[in-house]
């Protein structure tokens, strides 16, 4: 776990015991110190909302479940340029003012059903080599990258091993390891 | 003199060589100094990262941008990443002077680049030693093969090194713990390339890792390499040899050992009246105080271009260019590996098999330019490594419920294969380090300037190994053949060599066939900054058996009475 993790996991805690977790929700704050670019508490909720309709909770953990929106978040703060947390910004505008135009509201309020058909249409590459497309993409990678490197995914999905202690260097495929 | 400040040797530096000396002369008796400009890693305890999970690095592996900005030169290396970036230098922290573009890729701590270093042991030959001689560059090395074989096998049985017995004359074979397999593909293009070629094979990698215990490597309390992958990090089974898993606690063991850290070496004390080293003067990294210490015998383990630095920087009256100078040859013939070109592909066959669990290497392709005689319009030749896998392939397509099924798949993609060259070099005179003449670092100590380069033969050596290895992929059947020449810097390769290189005559040497001074025998010179030529080996096994020789030749001469 990292800082952030601990962090966020110290207020959602605290929380619980007195104040409703809404009241802790800056409105014009992220939940945690970014250190080289800056995101409204909206704009994070829209980034965990984008996250969990890319790999949505089913019977198995989802996008907010290993917090990828906060990996994005950090990856965005600690290891992008200046220029693309910009473009990052930006497209989260522009890929919001879409969402607008073509459902009548912001992706928070857009109803789930409202949510897949920009997605949809994003995947299908409209807007064409867009902000908000670019923007998109940059988001999905990263969260497929925090979804995939999370604890859930490389213990129950694709099970990573610290110590294999074992090597054979032809097998056949239909062997379990 | 302090009588505290005295030792019977000196060791300046602690990584793979220096550790090599320490523990010859410890276990001999002797009382030795070992000086690290870095600071301290035990083995075990000073590897922080060495368990955690991928999901444990807040950027999974990546290094964050402002670090990459402040340091491109150490952001090149491949082992440059989150989980071992505290075992190497930063630019910013130690400058150097670029004449013209050179990687330089340092480790500042006790065990030095040893953590990191990629673990591959291959000796070298009788064609490499005759090298220089017979295509007329550089000097005739004073030693041959049968001068270093039983060293290489001295260092061998204690390191562990895993290999098969190959039978090969350009790469003998050695003392050999168990090998891992090489797998399908690897096997099957091992037999392609004997079946299209006579003078090319296909080996097991042979590297320092243990594949099966022996009592000398559990007296090191060292236990069997788990297939981790995770070297850089440090091995909590000390699977593989450094000076911090190895020879550096073997000579603590002795008692003998002094292990002083934060000790930046500024130069070797010269008593001319004498004509010998009497001892060294080390500035403490964190104070800056100086104080010196003495020895009979000083080794100069601080890596090649560091150990040039400091002969450099010994300069007296009666030696005004520096330690070991006296005809301008220090500094000149550097020398290193060419690791420009890649080659990759896939082969559609062996669908039915992967392989399973983990392994420390993969194949290895022994030079076959120019061995027997001059046959290219190059000189010399190429070693390449080659391996091959099966990932899972990745679907990224859609969204929703669609992409996290597909993420969840576990098809596997074709096998990919791939090569490096391993390019020997023709050490020049052209190719040199200095002291700069305005720049100093933050004790005061001149600024290294380095100024090396390819030339031709390199450019020609590059444009044969993509020509032979497309015909040897083509051959084997391996299609989507892709080739690319990364024109990276000299450095990144990080098997500089040479500054102060071995031979026969102190006009056109620095160190004699003992690795001693020409000039000033007391003084000895063991890591890569003695190499004549650079072949294509990795260097640091045969680093590694030049240090016992070297050593053990030291002590005979000291109970002489001659050291």
């Amino acid at each position: 776990m990292n800082r952030r993790h601990a962090i966020r996991q110290i207020l959602v805690g605290s929380a619980g015991i007195l104040i409703v977790p809404s009241c802790l929700e800056d409105r014009t704050k992220a939940s945690f110190l970014l250190k080289n670019y800056e995101l409204t508490g909206e704009q994070e909720k829209m980034l965990a909302e984008l996250a969990e309709t890319l790999i949505p909770k089913t019977s198995t953990p989802g996008a907010k479940d290993v917090y990828a929106h906060q990996f994005v978040m950090t990856m965005i703060d600690d290891c992008a340029s200046k220029e693309d947390q910009l473009k990052f910004i930006k497209g989260l505008d522009a890929f919001n003012n879409f969402t607008k135009r073509n459902t009548g509201s912001s992706f928070l309020e857009a109803s789930m059903s409202k949510r897949a058909e920009i997605l949809k249409a994003m995947e299908d590459n409209k807007p064409e080599n867009s902000e908000a497309a670019a923007f998109y993409k940059r988001m999905k990678s990263l969260t497929i990258r925090a979804y995939t490197s999370s604890k859930f995914y490389l213990t129950q999905v694709q099970v990573y091993e610290l110590v294999p202690g074992r090597w054979h260097g032809c097998v056949p495929v239909n062997q379990s390891a | 003199m302090g009588r505290q400040n005295t030792y019977d040797v000196i060791v300046i530096g602690s990584g793979i060589s220096g550790g090599w000396a320490a523990k010859e002369f410890c276990q001999k008796g002797l009382r030795t100094l070992v000086l690290e400009r870095g600071r301290d890693v035990k083995h075990l305890k000073d590897y922080p990262t060495t368990n955690l999970m991928p999901w444990e690095f807040e950027h999974r592996g990546e290094v964050p941008y402002a670090i990459k900005e402040a340091n491109p030169v150490v952001s090149r290396c491949y082992a440059f990443k989150e989980d071992a970036m505290h075992f190497m230098v930063k630019d910013t922290e130690h400058p150097y002077i670029q004449e013209k573009p050179f990687d330089w890729i340092r480790g500042y701590q006790v065990g030095g680049k040893s953590l990191l270093w990629a673990r591959q042991t291959q000796r070298w030959s009788e064609y490499d030693f005759e090298g220089p001689a017979r295509d007329g560059f550089a000097v005739d090395w004073p030693i041959r093969y049968k001068d270093l074989a039983p060293w290489y096998s001295y260092v061998e049985k204690f390191a562990g090194i895993s290999g098969n017995r190959d039978g090969l004359d350009i790469l003998p074979d050695g003392e050999f713990l168990p090998p891992w397999e090489l797998n399908c593909v690897e096997t099957y293009f091992k037999e392609q390339v004997s079946k299209n070629y006579t003078d090319r094979h296909v080996i097991y990698g042979r590297c320092a890792h243990i594949s099966n215990p022996q009592q000398i490597h559990l007296d090191q309390g060292r236990a069997q390499c788990q297939g981790r992958n995770l070297c850089q990090r440090g091995c909590p089974f000390g699977g593989y040899f450094s000076s911090n898993s190895s020879t550096l606690p073997w000579a603590e063991r002795t008692g003998n050992l002094t292990l002083k850290t934060d000790s930046v070496v500024k130069a070797i004390i010269h008593d001319s009246r004498m004509n010998k080293a009497t001892g060294v003067s080390v500035i403490d990294a964190k104070t800056k105080r100086t104080t010196e210490y003495y020895a009979r015998v000083i080794f100069v383990n601080a890596g090649t271009l560091n150990t040039n630095l400091i002969l450099l920087n010994s300069y007296s009256s009666d030696s005004p260019k520096g330690l070991g100078n006296e005809y301008g040859l220090l500094g000149k013939y550097v020398a290193f590996h060419n690791y420009r070109t890649r080659i990759s592909a896939q082969y559609e066959g062996h669908k039915d098999f992967k392989t399973d669990g983990g392994r420390p290497t993969s194949a290895y392709i022994p030079r076959f330019r120019n061995v027997k005689k001059q046959e290219t319009d190059f000189l010399r030749g190429y070693a390449a490594g080659f391996g091959s896998g099966r990932g899972i392939q990745r679907d990224y397509d859609g969204f929703g419920e669609q992409l996290k099924e597909n993420l969840s798949k576990k098809d596997l993609g074709p096998w990919t294969v791939g090569s490096h060259m391993m390019g020997e070099t023709i050490p020049k005179e052209t190719n040199y380090v200095k002291l700069s003449d305005t720049r100093r670092d933050q004790w005061g100590i001149p600024q290294l300037s380095i100024n090396i380069d390819y030339d031709d033969n390199d450019e020609k050596m590059v444009k044969d190994f993509i020509e032979q290895f497309t015909e040897m992929y083509t051959k084997a059947g391996f299609t989507n053949i892709k080739t690319s020449d990364s024109k990276q810097a000299p450095g990144l390769d990080i098997h500089e060599m040479g500054g102060a290189r071995m031979g026969h005559d102190p006009k056109t040497s620095v160190l004699n066939k003992w690795n001693q001074l020409h000039s000033c025998p007391n003084v000895f010179v063991t890591d890569g900054a003695c190499m004549t030529s650079t072949s294509t080996q990795n260097p640091s096994l045969t680093y590694m058996a030049i240090t016992a020789r070297a050593a053990d030749y030291a002590m005979t001469q000291m109970k002489r009475g001659e050291l």
